[in-house]
């Protein structure tokens, strides 16, 4: 007879809790939802869409700790992606991202699109600043422009507005 | 005919030719710059068509699709990696032949077997879409929640490693799409109290989030890398006796692409590799297969070209995307105001027939690029990767913020993004979570007229043989890969205990 470990799938099992975690808070949120009029009453409530949804996402979740068994390639395979643990450069970019998001209220979107074009490069070790410093300026200015002026999209000038709106 | 015609005429206007030759540019550098894909473009694009009249939006968008498939060749050949997943299977014989000298050679039939395709696979798509949406012009609601449904299932199959993962994140999709105001009761639905969530979730910075944030975070770890490339090219078309050598090849492979790329949720890339196979079966020199065969380069191309015709077909027929970047072609529609499906060819016949023109001229179009600027267009993997990725940063916060010139979007962009990373870390799809987002508001809307119809009583579905036939292929859809992968295994571990017997 096999282990019991062998037929679950230990990163699949914490995955399938995290879902089943994530259905159960958003179940929770399904009772809040507002109460129907009686004009409505003959319909689906609008409860009952979403909570077939989390229903169906759960119970194909509780399948997932047990999904290498009838998947080509078994454990192998589903784990492909995830052998390699996140790499500090690709947190770093994110929290980048997350900063230059949290700048364009600030600075409005043609800064902060110059700041990503020169801080993403610097960060992945681009040192070449003869082609860096033209690019963070003019692509941003080019791309700004376009919406801005042919598009006729409004962007928030952000503090800087006065010089940059 | 008169459409057909009118079709043309529109999409022959100067504005909408430089609009489709604009989509075959970027289709072509998107195409042939590996990590790049035609999904992310076309999401990238969606924002700037936004802008545009509904004709030329669409007939840009289908022009990419086309160029986007085919340009994935050229890096294919030239570097050993692809540009795009459906291109894989050119590399296999694509690159020996470049490095043996014949780069040009290569090149010259990935072009002539690509514009192959697409015009076959178009021929198709004018034929059958007009067929197909009258069939389903019969359809109520029952019967269009029952393919929905049928739809849905075909998330299972889609590109991935998991047919569970892929639903889950399809049934996510849809979750998402029931985020704002429900619209019988007027009831808000997991908004939290934020004003921007009442109007739902739009789709433009969902699609740039999970196609082109996540791609850069995968990216993020290796922006430093460069290729190894072939640098010696003349382009030349191939001769009289490669043209014989494929001719059944083409053929063949035509058909192939166009049934795969009807199939809901199968893509050019599933195609590509069949029509490899198959050339590979019939091939006299099946031993030169791998080594830098004409077939091994014919056979793929020919098939994920012509899935793009037929990926249109269900598409427009039915507001099922046939591939990732219809059900993103499939969004813009929507944002435009187009809704796809049986009611597309009766009320707005029109949009069809630019589709399909703007898809040929595309074709014919990239017939140029392909002979006389591969060369130019492989020398765009010289940027690097430390400068495109930021530059695509950059097009995507612009985009995702232009959409409803609104700041929460761009925050649902970088959300989308991370979460994105993180589920393709863990097997889940970007595509099945788009295809639930976009049907997603179709099964509500269509399940609950089905209840009203039925005045609640679910067994009424059953009543219909349309319904009944959808339901059998759901159920088929959904179990018919993990059965077929059990059997397998289950034949294997059989075979071992014979074979030490």
């Amino acid at each position: 007879m096999r282990p019991a470990a062998s037929w679950v799938h230990g990163p699949d099992l914490v995955l399938a809790l995290v879902v089943l975690a994530a259905c159960g808070v958003l179940y929770y949120v399904t009772t809040t939802f507002d109460a129907v009029s009686p004009l409505f009453a003959d319909n689906l409530p609008p409860s009952w869409f979403p909570r077939l949804m989390l229903w169906s996402i759960a119970v194909l979740a509780l399948a997932l700790p047990f999904e290498h068994l009838f998947v080509a390639g078994g454990r192998k395979r589903l784990d492909e992606d995830r052998t390699d643990r996140v790499k500090p450069i690709t947190l770093a970019t994110a929290g980048a991202l997350l900063i230059v998001v949290l700048a364009v209220e600030l600075v409005g979107m043609a800064l902060a699109s110059v700041l990503v074009s020169a801080l993403l490069p610097l960060l992945w070790g681009e040192r070449r600043y003869k082609v860096l410093v033209p690019f963070a300026i003019l692509f941003p200015a080019a791309v700004t422009a376009l919406f801005s002026r042919v598009l006729k999209i409004y962007f928030e000038p952000g503090l800087f507005g006065f010089w940059f709106g | 005919m008169d459409f057909l015609i009118h079709g043309f005429g529109q999409v022959l206007e100067p504005f909408n030719l430089a609009v489709i030759l604009i989509g075959v540019l970027v289709g072509v550098m998107v195409g042939a710059l590996p990590g790049l894909s035609s999904p992310m473009a076309v999401a990238l694009l969606i924002p700037f068509t936004l802008t545009l009249d509904a004709v030329p939006a669409v007939a840009m968008l289908a022009a990419l699709y086309c160029a986007g498939t085919f340009g994935g060749s050229i890096t294919a050949i030239l570097i050993n990696a692809p540009g795009a997943p459906p291109a894989v299977a050119t590399a296999f014989d694509g690159y020996p032949m470049a490095k043996r000298g014949e780069a040009g050679r290569a090149l010259g039939m990935a072009t002539v077997a690509s514009v192959t395709g697409g015009v076959f696979s178009l021929t198709v798509f004018l034929l059958a879409t007009p067929l197909l949406a009258r069939l389903a012009l019969q359809f109520r609601p029952q019967e269009y929640f029952a393919l929905t449904l049928f739809a849905l299932s075909m998330l299972a199959s889609i590109s991935g490693r998991s047919s569970i993962r892929n639903l889950i994140a399809g049934a996510i999709g849809i979750l998402l799409g029931t985020v704002g105001v429900h619209l019988v009761s007027g009831v808000e639905r997991f908004t939290f109290g934020i004003a921007e969530l009442t109007d739902g979730i739009h789709f433009v910075p969902v699609l740039i989030g999970l196609f082109a944030m996540s791609e850069l975070l995968a990216q993020s770890s290796t922006a430093s890398l460069a290729y190894e490339r072939v640098t010696s090219i003349v382009i030349k078309l191939p001769s009289k006796a490669d043209f014989l050598k494929v001719r059944w090849t083409l053929l063949r492979s035509s058909c192939i692409g166009t049934f795969i790329g009807i199939l809901p949720a199968e893509g050019s890339t599933v195609a590509a590799i069949i029509g490899y196979n198959e050339a590979r079966r019939f091939s006299k020199d099946k031993a030169e297969f791998g080594k830098g065969a004409i077939e091994g380069i014919a056979g793929p191309e020919a098939a994920n070209n012509a899935a793009t015709g037929g990926a249109m077909v269900p598409t427009l027929a039915l507001g099922i995307p046939g591939s990732a970047t219809t059900a993103v072609i499939l969004a813009a529609l929507v944002a435009h105001g187009v809704r796809p499906g049986p009611r597309l060819l009766s009320d707005t016949p029109e949009f069809v027939y630019v589709i399909f023109a703007a898809m040929l001229i595309a074709n014919l179009m990239f017939f140029a690029i392909g002979l006389g600027g591969a060369k130019v267009f492989s020398r765009i993997t010289l940027v690097p990767r430390t400068l495109l990725w930021p530059a695509v940063f950059v097009f995507s916060m612009v985009g995702a913020y232009s959409a409803a010139s609104s700041i929460s979007d761009v925050w649902i962009m970088l959300i989308a993004g991370l979460v994105g990373f993180v589920m393709q870390r863990h097997g889940f799809g970007a595509a099945p979570l788009v295809m639930g987002l976009i049907l997603g508001r179709l099964v509500e809307e269509s399940l609950s007229q089905s209840m009203i119809i039925f005045d609640n009583n679910w067994l009424r579905f059953f009543e219909s043989p349309i319904c009944l036939l959808f339901f059998l292929l759901t159920l088929l859809g959904l179990f018919w890969s993990p059965l077929i992968a059990a059997l397998q295994r289950l034949g294997a571990r059989r075979r071992v205990p014979d074979a030490t017997r």
